[in-house]
């Protein structure tokens, strides 16, 4: 185990650049004049950083040693999962008063609509549990786990586009190309287990409106390569080019590996780039992963209990259950973030049936999952959450028609549960108004949600920093506070 | 006016040692110390005693008008040169210098070298001159100051603070929520300024009477009413603001300390509320449960220090170790099933045994040996040995892991032999043990010994029954 330290490291003299120059250059002249008299320490060979906070290790003792995202992409209506406004059902066909809607842009779906005509859910709700957590009809399994979980109906965002909204989900800016937050949770905790990526991705794909997921959502962005999601398919084939080809003995990749890593390192001494250290790195965690992937994938060994908890399809690779079985025996491993999309919660038309065959999708997997988690002990450092980019309009999309509405997408409100690690159990948190549209009670924004999820892991968000292009990057960036009511 | 050499080889001594002590400072990062020369540093909390009182006289006299005799300058000059090399010496022996080190060093050093430019200035027969004189009281400042630093170097910062008697008693289990959390957060960050010595304000802030009846600004303090408590206004105005409590200066409350108070004034700011009439899930429960729990990283401070370069050799591809957080020597050890397993793995650990504070094992066919090194681990507070070849005659042997908090034994083969070892650990919170040969009256037996422990015995089966009977897979 090697220790990094956030300094930047000694660069070659061929990456002075010009700004380099003229710092170093008023540094020099001036310290060298007067700095010596006035501080001491400019001629003792250390220098102190700024926020110097060794990588690698938390901040402080977390309460969660890894996260399961169990991502809902395309944004489940809050009006149909957890958040039961019975208002709607009263003033059903009303149009949306403007004193609620205060001029709220929206998307160019709805924006030509001149009524707006509020629609309740079709699917019933219900309590459960001693919470008294709200859930609708569609989570029939996630009802049975109501005090194992915490909603937060307080969700709020800027962005109302799928691909913004998703982006500043995973990597705290609606504009892509900052690094992903497990990417940032690799880079601040490092890796519990060297023979696999501290930070993998499962996709799966409902029957609902798709949108898109592309692999941006996962890079690292500026930080080191190796810090990167690692997208395990299904199939036989789970890391693609993983596997030797025919004929090629492990021997001879040993001998292969070692070859190209001598000649990489020769390489570094010359240019000084840090990519092909990771790059070397990666060359032998994939040696290792040829061994551990196929372990870890196979579930053959997994009793009938388990299949049957997870549901039957969990044995059919590239479904939703599957990844959550999968998930669980990734964070078994010791990997530091796993993060699934499941596709197709995008309801513009025809909700209630599509909404149906979604929530069919995840439901039981995703209560299985934390139940799965609990009687391992896993829940006490693992927290698992449940969530989609934004929340849905309380309006029809189009034309009113109970029997066949849509929503659309809607920033201002939405809901999400989350599990385990370091979170409070059973805890009903913020409040939207009667109308499920705007919140009122214990906001929770985006960059809130993240320096809550970096807390629980141990990190202070404000204190995990990377300097690239001469700024100073966060993955809350300069905003974020730790919402400290649904830490255990 | 001109120059006289009066004392040729004492001038050049003077000048000598000031060119070295300067040498000194410049170069410290570069000096290596023979061990006789250090030794030499261990006189100079003796020798400083001499340029204070020398100098000092030497001042008085001069800045009195009267002769200053030539050999006690000198005396008090070489002396205060002297004492700043010793000291320079003597710093060099302690691995980093803190603050206080730092400015006892520099102004210990411009003390020295101001004496000896002095010196120089009375050499030149320059004595008279105002400059001189303000070199004089400039020495004055600078004594005081550098023996302040010093005496704080060695006597500890607080040694010359007022003696206050802060209440850091342990909270007792069921606390009265004024008496043992309200007043304590007055009592250390309020009562300085506001008691029956010195009322600022008008304010008393010691008794719950004294808040009631508030000070100049009004009302205090209105129970039920913390909107209208001029107290909790005063504590969320910006640090800046002049009616910000705690003044500039003083340490300011922590947040959930201002979140304790206001909460209590909300439910009516009562002395003989207890934290078991509040909800368990209320704010301020929660608040004051939080403080009551100590703080892990304290408890690990006691731990052996570990070097990360150690860590880094010991850790292979199947074996990490890391440190639980930042600051500790507390590790975590995890081991993956290595593609041959050997116990010798484990054994290569024995030396940092005291660190391991988490130890995972789970999944791997461990046995004997594994176990006694497990409990050659005192500080274990977290151990996963779930879905291995285990017995109770190995789980046994764990007996004096006293400090065990989490323990997962869930898909082994113990049976009711260990229960009565669980009962011991009183500082067991969790434990895992389903898919094992518990039987249910043992069980039954724990919960009602240890009615704390969290006994997780597999999913409930009226769920399992549910989610087996309910398929997920849509019927299309």
């Amino acid at each position: 185990m090697s220790q990094h330290h956030h300094e930047p490291k000694e660069e070659p003299s061929l990456k002075v650049n010009r700004r380099h120059f003229f710092s170093q250059l008023s540094v020099g002249i001036g310290s060298l004049a007067l700095g010596s008299l006035l501080i001491p320490d400019l001629f003792k060979g250390e220098t102190k950083d700024l926020a110097t906070r060794p990588l690698g290790i938390p901040h402080f003792a977390p309460k969660a040693k890894r996260i399961i995202y169990l991502f809902q992409a395309g944004a489940p209506s809050q009006l149909e999962t957890f958040d039961y406004k019975p208002t709607l059902r009263k003033r059903m066909g009303q149009d949306l008063p403007e004193s609620i809607r205060k001029g709220q842009r929206l998307t160019g779906m709805t924006a030509n609509q001149d009524k707006f005509p509020l629609m309740p859910p079709k699917v019933g709700f219900q309590q459960h549990g001693e919470s008294g957590t709200w859930i609708s009809d569609f989570f029939p399994h996630t009802a049975k786990i109501a005090d194992d979980i915490t909603v937060v109906r307080s969700m709020h965002t800027e962005a109302i586009n799928h691909d913004p909204a998703i982006t500043f989900f995973q990597t705290g800016s609606q504009i892509s190309g900052r690094p992903s937050m497990g990417s940032w949770m690799s880079y601040g905790l490092g890796s519990e287990n060297k023979n696999l990526p501290s930070f993998v991705v499962l996709t799966s794909r409902g029957k609902g409106n798709s949108q898109g997921l592309y692999s941006k959502l996962w890079s690292s962005g500026f930080l080191d390569s190796k810090h990167q999601g690692v997208l395990l398919r299904s199939g036989k084939d789970p890391v693609l080019y993983l596997n030797d080809p025919e004929g090629l003995s492990r021997s001879d990749k040993r001998h292969l590996l070692d070859h190209v890593s001598s000649l990489n390192k020769l390489h570094h001494v010359e240019t000084g780039d840090d990519e092909i250290e990771s790059r070397i790195a990666q060359y032998e965690m994939a040696y290792r992963m040829q061994m551990s992937v196929p372990d870890v994938m196979d579930i053959s060994k997994e009793p009938e209990s388990i299949i049957k908890l997870y549901g039957e399809d969990c044995q059919v690779p590239g479904t939703y259950a599957a990844n959550a079985l999968q998930a669980r025996r990734l964070a078994e491993n010791g990997v530091r973030f796993i993060q699934l999309y499941h596709q197709g919660w995008d309801q513009h038309g025809n909700l209630h049936d599509e909404m149906a065959g979604q929530a069919m999708d995840v439901d039981k997997a995703s209560a299985a999952l934390v139940l799965d988690l609990k009687q391992r002990g896993m829940l006490e450092d693992t927290l698992v959450i449940w969530g989609g980019e934004f929340g849905r309009g309380n309006y029809c999309q189009g034309k009113f028609d109970p029997n066949n509405y849509g929503r659309d997408h809607h920033p201002r409100a939405f809901s999400i549960w989350m599990a385990g690690g370091g979170i409070k159990p059973g805890l009903n948190y913020g409040q939207t108004d009667e109308f499920g549209y705007n919140v009122i009670e214990n906001p929770v924004h985006i960059n809130d949600f993240h320096a809550t999820l970096m807390h629980a892991m141990g990190l202070d968000h404000e204190q995990l920093i990377y300097k690239y292009q001469g700024r100073r990057f966060r993955l809350t960036d300069v905003a974020g506070h730790v919402v400290k009511d649904l830490l255990a | 006016m001109a120059y006289t050499l009066k004392n040729g080889k004492v001038d050049y001594v003077v000048f000598g040692l000031s060119v070295f002590l300067i040498f000194c400072l410049l170069f410290e990062s570069y000096i290596e110390l023979p061990v006789l020369v250090a030794w030499i540093g261990r006189w100079h909390p003796l020798v400083l005693h001499f340029p204070i009182v020398l100098l000092l006289i030497a001042i008085f006299l001069g800045l009195t008008g009267r002769k200053i005799p030539r050999n006690l300058l000198t005396i008090a000059v070489i002396s205060a040169l002297l004492t700043a090399i010793s000291g320079f010496f003597l710093g060099k022996e302690t691995g980093s210098k803190g603050d206080l080190l730092f400015w006892h060093q520099w102004l210990g050093s411009g003390l020295a070298l101001l004496a000896a430019l002095w010196y120089g200035l009375e050499g030149l027969q320059l004595g008279g001159k105002i400059y001189t004189k303000m070199i004089q009281v400039v020495i004055i400042g600078l004594i005081v100051l550098t023996g302040h630093y010093g005496g704080m170097v060695t006597h500890g910062q607080d040694f010359l603070a007022l003696p206050k008697d802060k209440k850091q008693e342990i909270i007792p289990k069921n606390p009265l929520i004024y008496t043992h959390i309200v007043d304590r957060i007055l009592e250390n960050k309020c009562v300085k300024c506001h008691n029956s010595n010195k009322k600022k304000g008008e304010l008393l802030m010691t008794d719950l009477a004294g808040l009631l009846k508030g000070g100049e600004g009004g009302s205090t303090l209105v129970p039920g009413n913390p909107e209208e408590s001029e107290m909790i206004r005063r504590l969320y105005l910006p640090i800046e603001d002049e009616e910000h409590m705690p003044p500039e200066g003083e340490r300011p409350l922590a947040d959930n300390e201002i979140q304790i108070l206001e909460q209590w004034i909300a439910l009516g700011a009562s002395d003989t509320l207890r934290l078991n009439h509040l909800e368990s899930s209320q704010p301020l429960a929660v608040l004051i449960k939080e403080m009551m729990e100590p703080d892990p990283m304290e408890k690990w401070t006691s731990l052996p220090k570990v070097a990360d370069s150690t860590l880094g050799n010991l850790a292979s591809d199947y074996l990490t170790i890391t440190r639980l957080a930042g600051a500790t020597d507390a590790l975590k050890v995890n081991v993956y099933m290595p593609p041959q397993y050997d116990t010798q793995i484990l054994m290569d650990l024995i030396p940092i045994n005291r660190n391991i504070v988490e130890l995972d094992l789970s999944g791997l066919p461990i046995g004997e040996k594994e176990l006694a090194f497990a409990a050659n681990c005192p500080n274990l507070e977290w151990l996963e040995i779930d879905r291995t070849p285990i017995t109770d005659v190995q789980v046994d042997t764990l007996r004096n892991l006293s400090k065990l908090r989490l323990l997962k034994v869930y898909e082994t083969r113990i049976g009711d032999q260990s229960i009565s070892l669980f009962k011991e650990w009183k500082n067991l919170k969790s434990l895992y043990l389903w898919g094992t040969q518990v039987s249910e009256s043992a069980l039954e037996e724990l919960k009602s010994e240890n009615p704390d422990v969290l006994i997780e015995n597999g999913i409930d089966e009226e769920i399992k029954s549910y989610f087996v009977a309910s398929d997920s897979i849509p019927k299309s």
